[in-house]
């Protein structure tokens, strides 16, 4: 009778040899290295919050009504747009955030070029932030006259675009 | 096999099928990382929020008794030269009919990767 008894030790050697790869692979597998390509899921995030703060902030109350998107835009009034704004933003079950936001506002001039102007920053840039842009089309009434603020401002009924960089800080 | 104990062996070999067994678990976590990406991705591409608002606006446009028809051209104009400028997309806006109850606009959005059109009665 051919002694086999070999071929079991190989068989076990085999086994073992799985065993060690599997959990080789397995220990580097489930390790995330976090590279920046990864940020994307938290841009996401910031894109989702930000157009979210933004809708709320311009759909009318009323029907037929102005949103307060429209009042803060068309009264050049910052302040008012900032204590909403973070305060909507930065907004969690259970203390505060730490996001930072820079809102411009581009529109159609008289000399119909697209122009863009600062509207409100709540912290000076360094253009280095990992920033994601979220914008909203804003009609403002013929009545509104932001010449002061905005350069070669066309008074007329208008759709301005605010453009907001959220980033956090 | 006469004289060999091979209690261990069979040890060995259910000790490989758990291991294994894991192995697929390990793999399915894997994966969750790259697909959490990718729907990141995808989410980030598509202009949802960028028709969503150029619907809005021509809806709430199209609602405003005040405005006349010759304005409302202007604001067309306005969201098509502020979208191009801005956010590198082609809008366009037509009215292309309507009644005393309606009006019937087309919607054309193309960013280059998306593209969107509807005829929308307001």
């Amino acid at each position: 009778m051919v002694d086999d008894s070999a071929q079991l030790y190989t068989i076990e050697g085999f086994a073992a040899a799985f065993i060690i790869l599997a959990t080789a692979y397995l220990i580097s597998g489930t390790m995330s290295i976090y590279t920046p390509g990864d940020s994307h899921i938290t841009d996401m995030q910031l894109e989702q919050i930000g157009n979210d703060v933004l809708a709320v902030m311009d759909t009318p109350t009323t029907q037929g009504g102005e949103s307060e998107l429209v009042g803060y835009l068309k009264d050049w009034n910052t302040d008012g747009f900032n204590e909403r704004f973070s305060n909507l933003l930065n907004n969690r079950t259970s203390g505060k955030d730490t996001l930072k936001y820079d809102a411009s506002v581009s529109y159609r001039s008289d000399t119909d070029t697209v122009q863009n102007a600062p509207f409100f920053s709540s912290q000076t840039r360094t253009n280095y932030e990992q920033a994601v842009r979220v914008t909203r089309l804003v009609t403002i009434p013929e009545s509104t006259d932001l010449s002061s603020h905005l350069p070669e401002f066309e008074k007329r009924d208008q759709v301005v675009l605010l453009e907001v960089l959220i980033w956090r800080s | 096999m006469e004289k060999l104990n091979d209690e261990a062996q069979w040890i060995v070999l259910m000790g490989f099928m758990v291991a294994a067994a894991f192995f697929f678990l390990a793999l399915v976590i894997n994966q969750s990382t790259l697909v959490g990406q990718t729907t990141a991705e995808s989410v980030l591409e598509f202009p949802k929020e960028d028709i969503r608002d150029v619907k809005s606006e021509v809806a709430a446009v199209v609602a405003t008794a005040s405005i006349s028809d010759a304005e409302k051209e202007k604001l067309w104009k306005d969201i098509e030269a502020l979208y191009i400028a801005r956010k590198n997309a082609v809008v366009d806006i037509e009215k292309t009919g309507g009644s005393a109850t309606h009006t019937e606009v087309k919607i054309h959005f193309n960013n280059g990767v998306t593209t969107y059109d509807e005829t929308a009665y307001y």
